[in-house]
């Protein structure tokens, strides 16, 4: 009775409400939200659906995983590890990071350095040798360098480095290594290089010990020598390290040795540089390596006029690996001597630095380094003009009117450079370095550099 | 006429380098392993018995972070029919650089048989970071903490790993390398329940580390890291550090301070006479110490230490 009551009066109801205006409007609601309920009611069946299944999933996962603990406790394992044996099974990284995907992809490792010094120079046009020592007092950018380094496939591998400065950007390093096993054990490097020519030349700057470049390097080599060339290196199987360069490639970068001949047509006037290296290890704290450096090639002075230099290198590390593991005292020293053939004359001039470093502790090291340039053919005072006041780069070649960095020496010159050095963390550096530097043909100069150096992205490798 | 007389020089010593090289090559059988810390060495010797010729380029006694890259490295990797390394960037700042100059493709690139990133292996990595993390929170690995070898259930799957690449890499003798594989792990399960038995009413025990080297150890052992003597990963103690830890110590009665034997010894030595607690040096790898040849006598030689001083206090 009371149901059909109640649909008598749903009957009225709806009579009234479907003569009033509203009707289509509000039906047309009411079954939206009907539909929608519909719509979430299936979803829901759908979404529990789904848990079920999931926890089902679930519930057979940890089954499983329970059946594979369970040898591990009842110490059956080892048969089941033996099976493994036959596969080399690296279990899959299913909880990847998110860095390590980052590091998955094929990106390079990117390297970013600065080095800056501030500087403060005893004289207003201070002498200065290098390309990136600091140029004035004042605060200086020495060098920025970017690298950019990975294997290319399992071939090669591809190592970009390049030096930014005030005066722009250097191509300092772009070659590619061979990594697969060829004959002899040998290995080459394709395309622009710093040379293996001694030792200070194959040590970019920001692992180098000192602010200043060594004068020899910096007089005979430049920044640094890197022609692009084709290298080979020989690993030559003796019982200690004995390793075999030679490299062929063109002087196109400036050096003040070297320079492309006029006739540059000619294949033996290009720039060939060999290089000997030796390491021994005397014990576990004591290794000392040895090497040797010829490079030759046309000095562009005249056509057919070549330079010849020749190099020694020794550097010895002393780190007593069971009793202070975080001291070393490393010895470094190289001689180089040039001959240059000029139209005028031949030149004969010869260099060498020493320099000895001691880390008294982790973060700590403190160095002395004597460097010294000399020729027994010293360039003639140019005529008409004083040569302690013009400028002492006036070089031959720019007798010959060519702009070009000096090839000859003044004189003598020595330079005597203590240095302290703080590393924070393996990633900056501050350091503090005096230069004295004395010339027989020109007025000595003092010199104080503080500098810093940070470096970012990629963890660079420690050269030995 | 002077040139070409050094010319001839120089091509006559190359040819008899040549010729000295050719020599050299094919002398030797045995399969040749090179590891990059002793740990490796130990537990491939032990499977690879006298059938491998094994080596290893760190000391047990050194630092494993900080190894230089010396060039004579480069002639053992060089040889190598098997290269073993710690993987997770603990050798980042010497390996790569020695892989790169052996020019020996057998070891060179991650997949190849002979290149053996140990890491991979390890099933459960501790302290692996899966936030954003830059340096100026120390030396940090964003793999994950490297030193997992010094939780002793790793070296089961490591030797795994050194096993089953042998058994590709020299097929003839896999039996044999089974074998010592089955022994192996037999005998380092023996003696794991040995040590979890000598650990286990020390559980929970507090202690303080110089580096955070011990991060598996504690885990495996039960024990608790309170805090580091290094205030960063890397970072030496500053003195404000040093005196909070103190205080700390003195506060929550931690007894126990334990550091590698290649870290500096002189302000652990001094928070520990000024904490009253021990400070002990332990190797941490193979070799780390005169006495240690394996894997088994170095754990022998942490669990032994560590649970001396704790027993005496358990006596007082």
């Amino acid at each position: 009775m009371n149901s059909s009551r109640n649909f008598l009066i749903l009957i009225i109801f709806t009579l009234i409400f479907s003569a009033s205006i509203n009707h289509e409007a509000l039906s047309d609601e009411s079954s939206d939200v009907k539909k929608e309920l519909q719509e979430l009611r299936q979803m829901m069946e759908q979404m529990q659906k789904k848990i079920d299944a999931l926890e089902e999933k679930n519930r057979a996962l940890e089954q499983q995983a329970k059946q594979k603990e369970k040898p591990v406790k009842e110490e059956i394992i080892v048969v089941e590890e033996e099976t493994d044996l036959t596969v080399i099974e690296e279990p899959a990284q299913e909880s990847q990071s998110f860095l390590s995907k980052v590091q998955n992809t094929f990106n390079p490792e990117i390297s970013v350095i600065g080095t800056f010094a501030a500087a403060y120079y005893s004289q207003n046009d201070p002498i200065v040798f290098a390309e990136n020592d600091p140029e004035n007092t004042g605060v200086n950018v020495q060098e920025i360098e970017v690298g950019f380094k990975s294997v290319v496939d399992s071939y090669f591998r591809f190592d970009l480095f390049l030096s930014f400065s005030t005066e722009g950007v250097e191509l300092e390093e772009a070659y590619g290594t061979t990594l697969f096993s060829l004959p002899l054990n040998s290995q080459f490097r394709i395309g622009r290089a710093r040379a293996k020519f001694g030792r200070i030349n194959q040590i970019h700057r920001h692992n180098q010990n000192f602010v200043t470049l060594p004068l020899p390097a910096a007089q005979f080599l430049g920044e640094h020598l890197n022609p692009t060339s084709i290298e080979a290196n020989f690993l030559v199987p003796v019982p200690w390290y004995l390793e075999l360069s030679a490299s062929g490639g063109s002087p196109d970068v400036e050096t003040p040795t070297f320079a492309r001949d006029e006739n540059a047509n000619d294949i033996g006037k290009l720039l060939y540089i060999f290089h000997i290296a030796n390491f021994f290890e005397l014990s576990e704290s004591l290794g000392v390596s040895l090497g040797g450096s010829f490079a030759t090639g046309s000095n562009g002075t005249a056509a057919g006029e070549r330079s010849n230099l020749y190099g020694i290198d020794l550097f010895v590390k002393y780190r007593p690996l069971k009793n202070n593991p975080y001291q070393e005292v490393m010895f470094q020293s190289e001689f180089m001597y040039l001959d240059a053939q000029t139209p005028e004359e031949t030149l004969e001039n010869w260099g060498w630095y020493a320099e000895l470093v001691y880390r008294f502790a982790k973060r700590w090291n403190s160095g002395f380094r004597f460097g010294i340039i000399d020729t027994n053919t010293p360039v003639r005072e140019v005529e008409g003009e004083d040569v302690e006041t013009t400028n002492l780069f006036t070089s031959i070649r720019n007798e010959e009117g060519e702009e070009e960095e000096m090839l000859g020496l003044l004189g003598r010159t020595y330079r005597l450079s203590p240095m302290l050095t703080f590393n924070p963390s393996e990633f900056s550096q501050i350091r503090l370095q005096y230069d004295y530097l004395n010339q027989d043909f020109a007025e000595n100069q003092h010199a104080i550099f503080l500098q810093f150096q940070y470096a970012i992205g990629a963890h660079g490798a420690h050269p030995f | 006429m002077k040139k070409l007389q050094y010319i001839q020089g120089v091509t006559i010593t190359i040819i008899l380098f040549i010729s000295i090289a050719l020599l050299g090559q094919n002398a030797l059988a045995q399969v040749q392993i090179v590891t990059s810390v002793p740990d490796f060495a130990s537990i491939a010797k032990d499977i690879g018995g006298d059938k491998v010729e094994v080596v290893s380029l760190a000391k047990g006694y050194q630092d494993p972070h900080f190894v230089d890259a010396k060039p004579i490295f480069v002639t053992k990797l060089n040889k190598a029919d098997l290269l073993v390394y710690n993987g997770l960037e603990l050798e980042i700042g010497w390996l790569p650089i020695l892989i790169t100059g052996a020019r020996n493709s057998d070891i060179l690139v991650g997949n190849s048989i002979g290149h053996y990133n140990a890491s991979a292996s390890i099933k459960d990595k501790l302290e692996v970071h899966t936030s954003p993390i830059d340096r100026s929170m120390g030396d940090i690995h964003p793999g994950g903490n490297p030193h997992y070898m010094l939780d002793p259930r790793n070296g089961i799957s490591v030797a795994r790993g050194i096993a089953a690449r042998l058994i590709k890499i020299d097929p003839e003798n896999a039996a044999f390398y089974e074998e010592n594989f089955k022994n192996f792990v037999s005998a380092l399960k023996q003696k794991i329940s040995a040590w979890d038995a000598q650990l286990a009413p020390y559980k929970g025990t507090e202690v303080v580390t110089y580096h955070k080297l011990w991060t598996y150890f504690l885990d495996w052992a039960g024990f608790k890291l309170a805090d580091t003597i290094e205030p960063k990963p890397g970072i030496p103690p500053t003195p404000s550090h040093v005196a909070d830890l103190v205080k700390k110590m003195q506060a929550q009665d931690i007894k126990l301070i334990i550091s590698a034997n290649y870290y500096p010894q002189k302000t652990p030595q001094i928070i520990a006479q000024k904490t009253g607690s021990t400070f002990l040096a332990l190797p941490t790898m193979v070799e780390g110490r005169d006495g240690i040849n394996s894997y088994i006598e170095l754990f022998d030689a942490i669990v032994g230490e560590i649970t001396s001083p704790l027993k005496h206090k358990e006596g007082l």
